[in-house]
């Protein structure tokens, strides 16, 4: 089902403070620790991406550098970076995703359903979505955004 | 005094590690699961937690068919089925809560979160 013009879109400061709730609970206590803007995310990255169906149709997507992506992963699973492998990435990814995906579809027209969260290695296009919304992040001095795609746009 | 325990039930491996943390930080024993059907057949092989904390966009089994299976079945009815998923639209809380799910709680949520619902219910080891 193709959305409507007129729906509401969750604004950019609400993708932020959706993700700052997911890393001030899981990933870090500082709230000072993710901070608005910094330097973009360059070619190399860890795509998380969840899709929605039903009254609105899209995706939200997390993409992290990969230092950024480990260190997340690092302090999901309790770990040393180190230590951390693609298998952990990937699912700390899926997971932190998940998080963010849920509560922005709360704030979208409903009833819709999420997809299982799928993450990749580098960036991820899907056909026939246009991005409406964008935040930028910084975490420990590595760039993140989490962003909103509508169908149609 | 002998350990209650929980079930958690969740496709990430690093949810079920921070739940299993909280849970064991509260008395309880811990069992695991990936998916409902795997679950399922933790319970079948005669394994009885006092509670299962259940996400719901899980592969395999999601977590409301999980929690309908479970209803279905006599001998899991006193199972305390407690979604813990980032699922937040209102419409499926109650649908949650129609099939047979005791208490909601949405992810991210804080060790207090999950106790206050544990001590709620009555279950808290």
């Amino acid at each position: 089902m193709e959305t409507s013009t007129m729906t509401y879109v969750p604004s950019a400061d609400d993708l932020e403070v959706i993700t700052r709730e997911v890393w001030m609970s899981f990933l870090d206590g500082d709230p000072a620790g993710l901070v608005a803007g910094g330097s973009a995310l360059g070619e190399d990255r860890v795509t998380g991406c969840i899709q929605l169906s039903g009254m609105y149709v899209g995706a939200i997507m997390l993409e992290l550098a990969p230092a950024a992506a480990q260190a997340a992963a690092a302090a999901l699973f309790g770990m040393a970076p180190g230590d951390v492998g693609p298998v952990e990435v990937a699912d700390a990814v899926g997971e932190i995703t998940n998080m963010v995906g849920g509560n922005v579809k709360s704030m979208l027209p409903g009833p819709s359903t999420l997809s299982l969260p799928a993450v990749v290695y580098g960036q991820l296009t899907l056909p026939g979505v246009q991005m409406v919304r964008r935040a930028e992040l910084t975490w420990r001095g590595q760039p993140l955004a989490v962003s909103l795609w509508r169908q149609g746009g | 005094m002998l350990s209650l325990l929980a079930m958690v039930i969740d496709d990430s491996s690093a949810m079920r590690l921070i739940l299993g943390r909280i849970m064991r930080g509260l008395g309880f024993d811990v069992v695991e699961a990936p998916n409902g059907a795997e679950a399922i057949a933790r319970l079948e092989s005669g394994i009885k937690p006092e509670i299962a904390l259940v996400d719901w966009n899980m592969p395999v089994m999601d977590g409301l068919a999980f929690v309908n299976a479970v209803r279905k079945k006599e001998q899991w009815r006193d199972i305390t089925l407690m979604m813990v998923t980032t699922e937040s639209e209102q419409s499926q809380i109650v649908r949650a809560l129609a099939a047979g799910a005791h208490e909601y709680v949405i992810k991210p949520f804080t060790p207090d979160a999950i106790a206050d619902k544990l001590a709620l219910l009555g279950v808290l080891a």
